[in-house]
């Protein structure tokens, strides 16, 4: 028995405790007592479960909410991390809360996001069965510097993990893809086929238009959003891969769902049939974020009928499309952090044919970003489609102002923007502008979404998030 | 009615950082006061004939995207820049263009690349970046007689130094400006505005972007008699809240 690593794994479960009690939540601190006391703490403890990471820019928390219904379906015994404790300290927060005081594991699995730019730290400590990514895209480049380096760190953070670990990419991402390049891992990939896709069309402001390999200037076959898409080097030959799980078709588009048709290819699934499959949310990134969790799964041999209901009947995670019902009115709370993700709310937004009341609630403190600059990245221009369907634009957080000029110079007519920095008034003009049975959208960045989330828990009676 | 065109080069490589805000600020001050804008996107491979153009815009870009048009901009469109700048053409350039106007970058192990040279100014790769939100007073402009105070957000490894041709944009208040030490930011020269405070510059600083459009529609008109006010009562609270926070 080593008794420095038992005495660690009780502080910590005492800090948690400490920490739950007093109403804090405790995902950070316990994690990073453990590391000042013991080193090698998360090495010990997470050799004996069975890891499926998720990482990537956008729609990690998503994704690995449907790999957790996956998990659900098959009666699987598993530990998570929610609530976005994604960093090293987060991690091994969770491990310890999953294991007796002598470091046995009580869970057989553990599902683990991971904070992009923290993996590369985090893999020095976890082997995991399976890892995901997402996607990349420009995201804090002031925490992260330049965004080859994040794609680069999460490449050493992969090549450090023995063969037998799988892949499981985004094919229409040239940057997640080149991840799957000239490895000897096992790779599945998950992408939107031709026939679902847009024609290719010249986007501007996109984040790799030049070949990861040979720098060459990248067509497209196909466009879906930002860079992703049918791409392909006219110089050296690198290309989209071919997907393993590939959505053939969009059969509906709704503001609360989509319809989607899919298949796989023999090597991911026995059964090649085609499926249709109803996500329970709109927009076509979370398509993506449904199609990676089920590439997971299924590479994970669970069968099809149980991937399939977990796709379709999952509930979204905190601050993700979060819906609060007050009265005969509603609040849904979409967390927005970059530019891609962004553009894909507002153009789920505009699909809503109802009344638009929208608060923005942006923050520049260190888990948001400390640069708003990437606001002016962000294609508000499009709010203008819903013209006369704008009723109210409230700006607000720390960088309240800024998004002010932002949605001015988007054209917008500055009668309907307001400045309110308090919170309650935000929430109570904010509802008040709404008509019966409509909607009142908070758009907050992260620290800004934990704020109005602890107003909103408090007025009506939310769960604590890290239950 | 006035008509103002605006160059935005190598828009596909060098917008790292919102530069489309600067753009974005100068056509719609230009289209509130009825004047006629058209925005002209010049990338690699492109001809370029600075005449056609009453303001020249150059984002900032990362390492990888610099690169990649290194050739283009020296080869292709260097003379003609030089050209511009002599000729008293307004430009912007901020952070990685900013850099370029310059004489050289040398990386902090030694590496020296050749740069447009259009400017007399050079810079110097650091290990450590130098991020975060910037105040400076600006000597150019001044809003009822004082010397503007413009703010913005700074993100770069560069250290840029000036020489005797050159001024500073301005004096910073708080952050660290073109090299950390001397106290400066920015560089001008003739009607060449370069600084390190990238994507919302122009939008949240009006000031600075109306001295940009008059002076260059001061050129293209000889009876220009300067711009009519805007209600810019959302540039100004953007600007204050962070005079305030930043210079307490």
């Amino acid at each position: 028995m080593n008794l420095r690593k038992v005495l660690t794994i009780i502080i910590s479960k005492l800090t948690i405790r400490i920490l739950r009690l007093l109403k804090k939540g405790g995902t950070t601190l316990p994690g990073k007592v453990a590391f000042k006391l013991y080193p090698d703490i998360l090495k010990s403890i997470a050799k004996d479960f069975e890891i499926i990471m998720v990482t990537g820019t956008n729609g990690k928390t998503t994704t690995s909410r449907i790999i957790e219904e996956i998990l659900k379906n098959n009666n699987v015994d598993y530990i998570t991390n929610k609530s976005g404790a994604n960093l090293l300290s987060g991690i091994t927060t969770t491990f310890i809360q999953a294991v007796s005081p002598l470091g046995k594991p009580k869970h057989k699995t553990a599902l683990i996001e991971s904070d992009e730019a923290a993996f590369n730290q985090v893999t020095k400590h976890l082997q995991p069965k399976s890892v995901v990514v997402t996607n990349f895209f420009r995201d804090q480049l002031d925490r992260y510097g330049e965004l080859y380096s994040t794609l680069n760190a999460v490449k050493s953070g992969l090549d450090r993990l023995d063969e037998k670990t799988t892949l499981i990419l985004n094919a229409d991402d040239s940057m997640c893809a080149s991840l799957g390049h000239k490895t000897e891992k096992l790779v599945f990939y998950y992408g939107f086929g031709e026939a679902a896709s847009q024609q290719s069309s010249e986007n501007i402001n996109t984040d790799a238009m030049f070949c990861i390999f040979c720098k060459g200037k990248y067509q497209y076959k196909s466009h879906v959003y930002g860079h992703l898409g049918g791409f392909y080097c006219p110089e050296c030959g690198y290309s989209r891969p071919v997907a393993d799980l590939e959505c053939i078709g969009i059969e509906e588009a709704g503001s609360n769902h989509t319809t989607i048709r899919w298949k796989c290819s023999k090597a991911l699934d026995t059964d090649e049939s085609e499926y249709t499959t109803q996500i329970n949310l709109p927009g076509l990134y979370n398509v993506y974020n449904a199609m990676a969790a089920a590439t997971c799964g299924l590479s994970l041999a669970y069968s099809h009928e149980t991937v399939q209901k977990a796709v379709e009947s999952f509930e979204c995670g905190f601050g993700r499309m979060e819906t609060i019902n007050v009265g005969n009115k509603s609040i849904k709370l979409i967390l927005v952090k970059n530019p891609t993700g962004f553009n894909q709310v507002l153009n789920f937004l505009t699909l809503d044919k109802q009344p638009l009341n929208i608060a923005f609630l942006i923050n520049d403190k260190l888990a948001d970003g400390t640069d708003i600059s990437w606001l002016w990245d962000v294609d508000f221009e499009h709010l203008n489609t819903a013209g006369d369907r704008i009723v109210n634009l409230i700006t607000s957080g720390i960088r309240g102002e800024d998004m002010a000029v932002r949605l001015k110079y988007s054209g917008l007519d500055t009668k309907k923007i307001r400045i309110i920095k308090d919170y309650h008034r935000v929430i109570d003009e904010g509802l008040k502008a709404v008509a019966d049975g409509g909607c009142f959208y908070i758009l907050p960045t992260y620290t800004a979404m934990l704020d109005i989330r602890g107003i909103l828990k408090k007025k009506f009676n939310l769960k604590e998030f890290w239950k | 009615m006035y008509q103002l065109k605006i160059c935005h080069l190598y828009p596909d490589l060098l917008n790292t950082y919102g530069d489309m805000g600067n753009i974005l600020a100068l056509k719609r001050r230009a289209q509130w006061r009825n004047i006629d804008v058209t925005v002209t996107n010049v990338t690699i491979g492109d001809s370029f004939d600075s005449e056609e153009y009453d303001i020249i815009f150059l984002g900032g870009g990362q390492d990888y995207e610099q690169e990649i048009i290194q050739n283009d901009v020296l080869l292709q469109k260097g003379a003609e820049i030089k050209n511009a700048v002599e000729g008293s053409k307004v430009f912007l350039c901020i952070c990685g263009g900013y850099q370029l106007m310059g004489k050289y970058y040398k990386t902090w192990d030694g590496k020296e690349l050749e740069y447009l040279g259009a400017l007399d100014l050079w810079t110097i790769g650091g290990k450590e970046r130098m991020i975060g939100n910037i105040v400076f007073e600006s000597g150019l402009i001044s809003d009822n007689g004082s010397p503007l105070k413009i703010v913005g957000f700074e993100n770069h490894s560069g250290r840029t130094y000036l020489g005797d041709n050159v001024r500073p944009l301005g004096k910073v208040l708080s952050g660290n400006g073109n090299n950390g030490t001397d106290g400066f930011e920015g560089a001008v020269y003739k009607n060449v505005y370069c600084s390190y405070s990238h994507g919302s510059l122009l939008p949240k600083n009006p000031h600075l972007a109306d001295h940009l459009i008059s002076m260059a529609l001061k050129q293209r008109y000889n009876e220009f008699e300067g711009l009519t006010l805007l209600e810019d009562e959302f540039e100004n609270a953007a600007r204050i809240t962070m005079l305030q926070r930043l210079l307490k």
